[in-house]
């Protein structure tokens, strides 16, 4: 045992530490494979005051943490190489709802559903809606800046926050906002740092009202062309759909085949699930638009649900879809990456002709009203063989993302599974400015360490480095 | 005053300045000059050449402009094709792109349409260091680093010089309309839709538009039969006179609030944020109320 483990335990108590090899396997990865890093030790605050006191004890020790909340992450951002684990999943309890203000002050690890449920009893929710909702946490949202399928309306998780109390890795206790009275946004640049500048300590979120009809319709096509022309063809149009989702038809085969069956035509080359939602009047002219749009880009047949079984059903395929896949082969990688909407059709045939190429199975499924594209690829983590397969496709359709005027990432972070396209997305001197950024809050960078900005990219810690 | 053309004028001039410890201030069409405190600053570097669309694609409802372009430009060029990027912003057209984005100035419609923050999808801009940052994409969903577009907007060019910046644009809605409104009783009825505002209309601007009596100015923007009943709330409770969206321009001119510049927060982490940014102090020195 040494010497911090002691000190960390006296603060949170000797079984809220784990420093043995077998209890620390549960946080070697994400929800990402490919990536395993073991942390030296993890330790799990369960109340704020210990959550400040342990960071203070880790400035104190010089020691670099990783702050990690439900582990669902798709990026690597939450390993600790040889490091400290900082567990905040005990950190969940929902200190305020505030009906008339619309808002809830959380702890960083309530999960992102079990505030939507203790919202709902005041016809509220909480809007960005990840797949892993059931799991994530608020705390892992902000770090992340996490997105999902409504967020085509109601905007990514920093549209949600509104101010966060933060503890900075020197163990200052800060309180940030977006600067409206007068400051600047240090909490826009704080939402999606993924760990590296502080862990938030609570934060007041906003809170949606429930829509008060929801339509939902499935569109299947038999060319993926016309259903990425469907998709521009609907934003263009004016209509702000609720959520907009393309699955290609190795997704509709693998959710077809498996218990999440949700009755999408198996010979269809791609579906679009559509929503809207909102007031009820108008509601319907909106969807019939989308109807017709879809039609006239070539739609086979539209299904049209209103009522909230038939709404789940259509749903259910979507978001058990990763679920699903489980049943191809024993790992997924779940990819995002972003491109112009009017370049999706084009970048799905090239996606398609890369998997081709190296004998993989590209099933996707994704935010196709954002522009915001998940390639998934089934594989064996435990082939060599076909895991650098997986990555020479991956790096190929980064490639050409990058090359379509596009992100490396939409909402998944860049953590450490990006890290390496970091380069050819941005100049050296935007780097070094994110650098300057990071240094603002955390300058001896022992938060998340090693994540995000390639650290050859920053010209003060490459000085540093060589003046050692 | 010195008056770039391109980004690349801009980066010569902020490098020249940082080798000289020469301050700066920067203005677009320099119309918010007493919005804070004196800038202390021997030279005035203006945007208010540095214009143009640097490309528009309307399929992608998105536009990349230079920073001294202004709102009159953006809304003219977008309104060809059915959309907008609806900064609509206290003041009038005349201001630019870049300075809208800088001091983060909003509207009426900021709630429903978004705010300058939510509108910038990515920009250029050159820091206090003489960094040319490319920060953002053209793309309307990014997590890509370290979010500088974020701290850059509404940093009042403490910490960059905003160049080019690439914004999120919107389809107009099928149907907009701006009603002046006399309650018969109790004010405001229930409203079947969210109006993108619905504000309480001085009674100077109420006769200058000509309706004295008006109470309310509402502006409604959605689907033909959202937008009927909204107006048939409004007659089952009052008088409704229907007028053109220009009436928002009186509104945007009379109503801004006080500028936030006054009364900026400068706690260690905002010091910070323009040491790292700006420490030599060449940007709009004095401006937001700092210590020399």
């Amino acid at each position: 045992m040494t010497a911090l483990a002691t000190t960390l335990e006296r603060i949170v108590g000797p079984t809220h530490v784990l420093s043995r090899p077998a209890a620390l396997l549960a946080y070697r990865s994400d929800a990402l494979p490919g990536h395993r890093l073991m942390p030296s030790l993890a330790v799990m605050p369960g109340t704020r005051e210990e959550l400040v006191a342990v960071v203070r004890a880790l400035a104190a020790d010089g020691t670099p943490f990783v702050a990690r909340g439900a582990g669902t992450g798709l990026s690597g951002g939450a390993l600790a190489d040889g490091i400290v684990l900082l567990g905040l999943h005990r950190l969940r309890r929902i200190l305020a709802i505030d009906p008339a203000a619309r808002t809830a002050t959380v702890e960083p690890g309530v999960v992102n559903a079990t505030l939507t449920r203790a919202a709902a009893v005041h016809g509220l929710h909480y809007a960005p809606d990840p797949s892993s909702q059931t799991a994530c946490t608020i705390g892992g949202n902000i770090a992340e800046n996490a997105g999902g399928p409504h967020c085509l309306k109601y905007g990514v998780t920093l549209n949600h926050v509104r101010r966060a109390t933060v503890v900075l890795p020197s163990g200052e206790v800060v309180e940030l906002d977006r600067g409206d009275d007068g400051g600047y946004d240090l909490l826009g640049a704080f939402v999606g740092s993924e760990g590296c500048f502080g862990v938030v300590v609570d934060a007041t979120v906003q809170l949606t009202p429930d829509p008060q009809q929801v339509i939902t319709l499935l569109a299947d096509f038999l060319r993926v062309r016309d259903a990425a022309t469907a998709t521009s063809r609907i934003i263009a149009a004016g209509i702000v759909p609720a959520a907009l989702e393309l699955m290609d038809q190795a997704t509709i085969e693998a959710v077809e085949s498996s218990v999440y069956a949700a009755g999408y035509p198996r010979d269809a080359a791609a579906v679009l699930l559509a929503e809207v939602d909102g007031p009820s009047i108008g509601l319907a002219d909106d969807a019939r638009a989308i109807e017709q749009l879809c039609r006239e880009a070539g739609a086979r047949g539209v299904r049209v649900a209103t009522d909230a079984g038939e709404r789940a059903r259509l749903w259910q395929g979507r978001k058990k879809a990763f679920g699903a896949m489980g049943r191809v082969a024993p790992h997924l990688v779940v990819q995002d990456a972003v491109v112009p909407r009017t370049a999706l059709a084009d970048l799905l045939e090239e996606i398609q002709a890369i998997g081709a190429a190296h004998r993989l199975r590209v099933c996707n499924v994704f935010h196709a009203g954002d522009g915001n594209l998940h390639p998934n690829i089934p594989y064996d983590a435990d082939d060599p063989d076909e895991s650098a397969r997986v990555h020479r496709a991956m790096g190929e359709i980064m490639a050409r993302c990058i090359a379509a005027g596009g992100t490396i990432t939409g909402e998944h972070g860049v953590g450490l599974d990006k890290l390496a396209y970091m380069e050819s997305l941005f100049t050296a001197e935007t780097l070094d400015a994110m650098c300057a950024l990071r240094a603002v809050f955390d300058p001896e960078r022992r938060a998340n360490p090693g994540k995000v900005v390639p650290v050859r990219s920053c010209r003060e810690w490459h000085a540093t480095a060589a003046a050692r | 005053m010195i008056r770039p053309r391109t980004t690349t004028e801009v980066l010569e001039a902020v490098r020249a300045a940082v080798r000289d410890g020469r301050a700066l201030r920067i203005v677009g069409a320099a119309r918010w000059n007493d919005a804070g405190h004196p800038v202390r600053a021997p030279e005035t570097l203006s945007l208010a050449e540095l214009t143009g669309v640097v490309s528009y694609r309307p399929d992608d409802l998105t536009m990349t402009v230079e920073a001294g372009t202004t709102l009159a430009e953006l809304d003219a060029t977008t309104r060809a094709r059915g959309q907008w990027c609806p900064l609509l912003a206290w003041g009038d057209d005349h201001g630019t792109v870049g300075a809208t984005l800088a001091t983060a100035t909003s509207g009426p419609f900021a709630d429903a349409l978004g705010r300058p923050r939510d509108l910038t999808l990515g920009l250029e801009a050159i820091d206090g260091t003489g960094r040319h940052i490319v920060a953002g994409g053209r793309v309307v969903k990014n997590v890509a680093g370290f979010d500088l577009t974020r701290a850059l907007v509404g940093a009042w060019g403490t910490l960059g010089i905003i160049t080019r910046v690439h914004l999120r644009l919107r389809p107009r809605p099928a149907v907009d309309a701006t009603f002046a409104f006399t309650p018969r009783g109790a004010g405001l009825p229930p409203m079947p839709i969210a109006a993108l505002a619905q504000v309480p209309l001085p009674s100077a601007v109420a006769a200058t538009l000509g309706v004295a009596d008006a109470a309310w100015l509402l502006r409604v923007g959605a689907n033909a039969s959202a937008v009927a009943a909204a107006r048939a709330a409004l007659d089952g409770a009052g008088r409704v006179v229907e007028l053109d969206a220009a009436a928002w321009d009186l509104v945007r001119r009379d109503s801004a609030p006080p500028s936030p510049a006054r009364q900026w927060r400068w706690d260690p982490l905002s010091l910070r944020l323009r040491d790292r940014f700006d420490p030599q102090r060449l940007l709009n020195p004095g401006l937001l109320g700092e210590a020399p």
